[in-house]
């Protein structure tokens, strides 16, 4: 079985572990500068008073003019979400952290170590703590898993046979699925709310309608495709900080203090020859709040000038005048993982192409390799508008 | 002597790109095809036919369908009004 671990209102939990006096207040987490002014996951007590998730910020104050607004967190969210991952996997779970306040597990593995599947159940639920308020949603497939966490209560255990998954999914609202709004509202103008009624429905009818996001939503409304959850690699420990004696927003002194952080941590021995493929960067802001970007290479590298090409444009979203400024080695490849592409990018391209064609044709003979040029464009047949021909050049 | 290997490899010369392939498609009482390529066919897109080369020995008499299949691709098919058969194009 799989099982899906949700914490709803996750990054709002996480900002507010420094004021715990707001969870009993209204309160919602503010959106990250220069995005849609619509607000986050909200408090108990704001829901009460008829804030939603997703609002706009002019609505939500309207309906709630106590409401406090809460500046995310995303480095205390990423911090916190790590600490519970890695007590599910103390625990023995091997998981998939699918995004912050969702994880996946396999319970096949630990069933028999704790007793059953409920027993390992509670075992998660104990190793991530009651302060989270997680729950747990069970079933054969992911989708259907995701499902039964969302319709679980704090501290509850849902489990869905197989058998019973075509029931269970087909009174849930469709916006479980992962549509963009204006798919759903379009759905929703069709008189399609449900996922039984999506699920319902013609499959080439939908992807007719709605494209390939739509094909897969219908998959899911379906109970998904049948799917192994694979436990994440465990993340490199590699961090490097530096922190300002005074807070800093001058661009060029945060990329000369992001050049010092690549050179020191490259040169870090618990690296030892690996390339480093993803990469975080992030910072705690004046005032309270922090940012953080990752960045997953294009090719993994151990060039301390290419990783900070790459990282420095990251700079200029900051959003106010950095304390502390941190890099984070997130992934790195085997000390024997590097390979070299086919052809590298770059001015050579053209005679390594040419060099590579020449060896095909004399492995393959002439006429073996081949250029499409246009005869009759406008022709109303359409293998008569182009021809490949033989390319001897 | 040891004869040059590459004479026995194939050489091509130009070829046409979006040949017709021949396609084994069932068709209602209407011409419409229902099945194409034991695929059943979920929807019907478009019709429209390609009357060309008329003045010559061999004219183009087409009759073309796209459609969505069930497994969600979409695909077009042609009846050959001259030699008879079906046929699927791509870039058409």
């Amino acid at each position: 079985m799989i099982a899906c671990l949700s914490i709803p209102g996750f990054e709002l939990k996480a900002a507010l572990r420094t004021r715990p006096s707001l969870e009993l207040r209204p309160a919602a987490l503010a959106q990250e500068p220069g995005g849609e002014p619509l607000i986050g996951p909200v408090t108990a007590a704001a829901e009460a008073l008829g804030v939603r998730p997703q609002m706009r910020l002019g609505e939500a104050l309207a309906t709630c003019p106590k409401l406090v607004l809460v500046d995310p967190d995303p480095a205390a969210a990423e911090q916190a979400w790590e600490e519970i991952v890695r007590a599910l996997e103390d625990a023995g779970f091997a998981v998939d952290p699918a995004a912050p306040g969702i994880a996946y597990f396999e319970t096949r593995g630990v069933e028999r170590l704790y007793g059953g599947l409920d027993a390992a159940l509670r075992r998660a639920l104990a190793a991530v703590g009651p302060q989270w308020d997680a729950r747990i949603g069970v079933a054969g497939r992911r989708f259907a898993a995701l499902a039964a966490a969302t319709v679980a209560r704090g501290g509850q255990l849902l489990v869905v046979r197989d058998e019973e998954v075509g029931n269970f999914l087909a009174p849930l609202p469709l916006s479980l699925l992962p549509l963009e709004r204006q798919r759903s509202a379009e759905l929703e103008a069709l008189g399609v709310r449900r996922l039984g009624q999506l699920a319902g429905l013609p499959g080439g009818a939908v992807a007719e309608r709605l494209g390939p996001d739509g094909r897969r939503a219908w998959g899911l409304a379906r109970g998904g495709a049948a799917a192994r959850v694979r436990g994440r690699r465990p993340p490199s420990e590699l961090v490097e900080a530096l922190e300002f004696p005074e807070a800093v927003g001058n661009e060029l002194t945060l990329r000369r203090a992001l050049g010092a952080l690549v050179e020191t941590i490259l040169a870090r021995p618990e690296r030892r020859d690996r390339f480093v493929r993803k990469v975080a960067l992030a910072a705690r802001l004046i005032g309270g709040g922090s940012w953080r970007r990752t960045l997953t290479l294009r090719e993994p590298s151990t060039e301390a000038d290419r990783i900070r090409i790459a990282l420095a444009p990251r700079l200029a979203e900051l959003p106010a005048p950095v304390v502390e400024l941190r890099l984070e080695l997130v992934e790195l490849t085997d000390p024997s993982g590097h390979q070299l592409e086919l052809l590298a990018a770059g001015a050579e391209d053209r005679s390594r192409l040419r060099e590579g064609l020449r060896q095909v044709r004399a492995s393959t003979g002439t006429g073996s390799v081949c250029t499409v040029v246009e005869v009759a464009p406008w022709s109303r047949i359409p293998e008569t508008r182009a021809l490949f021909v033989p390319r001897d050049d | 002597m040891v004869a040059d290997s590459r004479d026995a490899r194939a050489v091509r010369s130009a070829g046409r790109l979006n040949e017709p392939r021949p396609a084994r498609v069932e068709a209602n009482f209407d011409g419409t095809p229902w099945q194409v390529n034991h695929v059943p066919v979920a929807l019907l897109r478009e019709e429209w036919r390609v009357l060309d080369r008329w003045w010559t020995e061999s004219p183009v008499v087409r009759r073309y369908f796209e459609v969505v299949l069930e497994t969600g691709e979409d695909t077009v098919v042609f009846n050959d009004g001259a030699g008879g058969g079906w046929y699927t194009q791509r870039g058409a």
